[in-house]
């Protein structure tokens, strides 16, 4: 029963896939089918809707998660009244979105969900506050394509990331885009004394501006235009940018590597907790890389365990 | 007039309406949308609730703080609630919205009805404030429920199942429906529970006081509160103002430049607004009269966008006023400095022209501020000004009536206690010397 042990040491873990079809909602699934409810209060959610939607426009089947009995879910009232096993209402939220309000509920038996939760990190946040109440244990979030906000450690504790074919169709290529998000998400902490200087993504960096300060604050994203200033102004000084966490990069594998090569550094003020890679060897296109090749050299590069979930039953 | 009308006034009510401590968005959009009052008695009732929980803050604050928690919950479902009226059958969520409303309620001490409620949508007494079609609405419902449990994949028992629900949620909806104006109106009763909550910490926070009404309007030690937090934040007090006015006797105020007349004009607008809205009001004391409407003329910097003229947009203000008056009614009107920005020569014949335009209306009330000096049977009251050795530091603030309606002429004096450039002012004073005297 690969790590859903793990799962349960955290308060909130989110499932963040790297692109749409990468394995993400298969995995959720798996987590959910393996967790201990006996003893245990698990509520799952996801965040957006607009990734999701595109479903239809692929063809692929919607995602439905299957809630067990004594499970909270949060979805869009819209989607609560299409379609859910018997379940028990707990809250209404105010918060309106584009499928209604979010209604919190209890499954009364196992059964299929769609899942439409809050629509924003912020109102996900607050959705995680008002379950205060409900003696939970676990909060489990699907992050929607392209949402890694809900990634960040500011939302959620701990991660998995499911990636695959979908993502790239070469496996040396997919191993190597996998790895540069895990390297991110495996930033160092900053520690040292607290940075002078602060700079935005719209900020302009230059060697005069630097002079003095070895740490840099980045507020907010850090773009490929802000790290090429910081990278053409390394030279003899050293320089250090911190941000906020790894979901702030936003920046090109290549620019990042030439960065670090000129003595550059990269921290972040909080840090995710990885706990596992999930990989799904099937792209929507029919395109299937060889899942053993795969999880092997994924994991030989990140030094992490890789699990095809999908192909290899693991026991229940 | 809603008070969402009122909140952006320049008189600076937004400052307040920031401070309020509302708990629910309802509560909000429930004040926004409230008329302004025109009758008193109606203003002492609402008075009279808010001061209720003015004494609990006192007297039991944990009380305050636990209904304030409560009223985190409450949420509009008037849209459930007029559908309800209207003959729906209502679902699982909408249910679950009426149940959470009357056990608010209940808990809050709304108790009307609501224990009827909560049993229709709480039929194993469990008091707890979740809902779901509970198995023991009906034995068939149970029998299908189980039975679906068993064979998952039976289309026909499935159908029959949502059919028996169907008639379980028409059932409920129907034994619901003639309480729906009784849960629409507690509804309401909580939102303005958490408002009237919410004013009286202001009251608190603010030292707001309750006026009386009466046939006439005397304020003691008034003070506008975001004037003075500002003043606080730079370790100065606000100096309290006392003023006065009548039905049918127009009032003006001069006096010095920063001698607040301003600051006092939007002092009477707001707690003219604050009073028929049901506030407390900043002030020591003060009796007031209601208005039907209530007009504050003051130039903004909102013309420029509009493309007029300061001087054109302040005329139309003024314009549009004099119709409202002229159209009847108990009308306040308070005008700042009226043609400021035009020539001292039309300025002056503007002035007293509108005071004689407006003269004789026994439904008028009309405070107007001006540094002109025009002479009307009215009242005239003078800001004490500059207090003379302190090199313009020192202003005394309050407002004096005086039988002289004759501008004082104090600019070069402030100008000399600012140290001005010394041979610039004495230039203007032989100058004026000179021409005007």
């Amino acid at each position: 029963m690969p790590f859903v042990g793990e799962i349960l040491k955290h308060r909130s873990v989110s499932i963040v896939g790297l692109a749409k079809n990468a394995g993400k909602t298969e995995c959720l699934n798996y987590i959910i089918k393996r967790l201990p409810l006996d003893y245990f209060n698990v509520a799952v959610t996801s965040i957006g809707i607009d990734g999701e939607t595109t479903d239809q426009v692929t063809g692929t089947a919607k995602p439905e998660i299957t809630v067990r009995e004594g499970m909270f879910f949060a979805t869009s009232e819209k989607h609560f009244r299409q379609k859910r096993p018997l379940s028990e209402l707990y809250e209404v939220s105010e918060e309106d979105t584009a499928l209604g309000r979010v209604v919190t509920a209890k499954a009364l038996q196992e059964g299929k969900v769609l899942l439409s939760g809050p629509s924003s990190a912020t109102a996900l946040k607050r959705w995680m506050q008002s379950l205060g109440g409900f003696g939970i244990d676990l909060i489990l979030i699907d992050g929607a394509l392209s949402r890694l906000s809900t990634a960040s450690p500011a939302v959620s504790e701990a991660m998995v990331l499911s990636t695959g074919a979908a993502f790239s169709a070469n496996v040396k290529d997919l191993v190597g885009k996998t790895a540069f998000v895990v390297e991110l998400i495996g930033l160092p902490l900053y520690v040292g004394p607290e940075p002078k200087l602060h700079v935005s993504s719209f900020s302009s960096l230059d060697a005069a501006m630097l002079k003095g300060h070895p740490v840099v604050e980045v507020d907010g994203a850090l773009t490929d235009r802000l790290l090429m200033a910081a990278k053409n102004v390394l030279g003899e000084d050293e320089l250090e940018l911190v941000v906020g966490d790894f979901t702030k990069v936003f920046c090109s594998q290549e620019l990042y590597r030439a960065f670090v090569r000129r003595g550059g550094r990269l921290s972040v003020r909080m840090k995710s907790t990885l706990l596992a890679v999930c990989v799904n060897p099937v792209a929507p296109n029919g395109i299937v890389l060889d899942s053993d090749i795969l999880c092997r050299e994924l994991s030989e590069k990140i030094g992490l365990p890789v699990y095809d979930i999908v192909k290899n039953e693991y026991e229940v | 007039m809603k008070f969402r009308e009122i909140v952006e006034s320049p008189c600076g009510v937004r400052y307040l309406f920031d401070e309020l401590r509302l708990q629910s968005g309802f509560a909000r959009k429930v004040l926004l949308d409230r008329e302004m009052m025109t009758d008193p008695g109606q203003i002492d009732d609402v008075y009279a609730a808010v001061r209720e929980y003015v004494e609990m803050v006192h007297a039991d604050r944990r009380r305050v703080e636990d209904l304030r928690f409560r009223l985190q919950g409450l949420r509009d479902i008037s849209g459930t609630l007029a559908s309800l009226k209207a003959g729906a059958v209502l679902d699982e969520v909408e249910f679950f919205e009426i149940k959470h409303l009357a056990m608010l309620a209940e808990s809050l001490g709304q108790e009307r009805d609501m224990d009827r409620v909560i049993s229709i949508l709480d039929p194993d007494g469990l008091k707890i404030g979740t809902f779901y079609l509970y198995d023991s609405y009906s034995g068939e419902l149970r029998r299908l429920r189980d039975a679906v449990d068993r064979d998952p994949d039976d289309e026909q028992l499935r159908e029959q199942l949502l059919n028996e629900e169907d008639r379980i949620k028409k059932n409920l909806s129907d034994l619901l429906r003639p309480h729906a104006a009784i849960l629409q109106e507690t509804l309401m009763a909580l939102a303005g529970m958490d408002i009237s909550i919410a004013q009286a910490l202001l009251v608190k926070d603010f030292g707001l006081t309750f006026p009386v009404s009466g046939q006439r309007t005397e304020i003691h030690g008034m003070f506008h509160p975001e004037v003075r937090t500002v003043l606080r934040a730079k370790g100065l007090d606000f100096q309290r103002v006392d003023f006065s006015f009548d039905l049918g006797v127009p009032a003006t105020v001069i006096g010095a430049n920063m001698g607040g007349k301003t600051v006092a004009l939007k002092t009477l607008c707001m707690i003219q607004y604050l009073y028929q809205f049901g506030f407390a009001v900043p002030a020591e004391a003060a009796t007031l009269m209601p208005f039907d409407d209530i007009r504050f003329c003051i130039g903004d910097e909102q013309n420029e966008k509009t493309g007029l003229s300061s001087f054109a947009a302040e005329m139309q203000r003024i314009d549009r006023a004099i119709t409202s008056i002229e159209q009847g009614g108990r009308v306040l009107l308070l005008v700042d400095e009226p043609a400021r920005t035009t020539n001292p020569v039309e300025g002056t014949a503007l002035v007293a022209a509108l005071l004689q335009r407006l003269a004789g209306k026994r439904d008028l009330a009309l405070v107007l501020t001006t540094h002109y000096t025009v002479a009307h049977e009215g009242q005239c009251w003078r800001v004490q000004g500059l207090v003379p050795g302190t090199k313009g530091r020192t202003m005394d603030y309050r407002l004096v009536k005086t039988a002289s309606h004759e501008v004082p002429h104090e600019a070069l004096n402030i100008a000399r206690e600012l140290g001005i450039d010394a041979q610039w002012i004495d230039m203007a004073d032989i100058i004026m010397k000179r021409d005007y005297e």
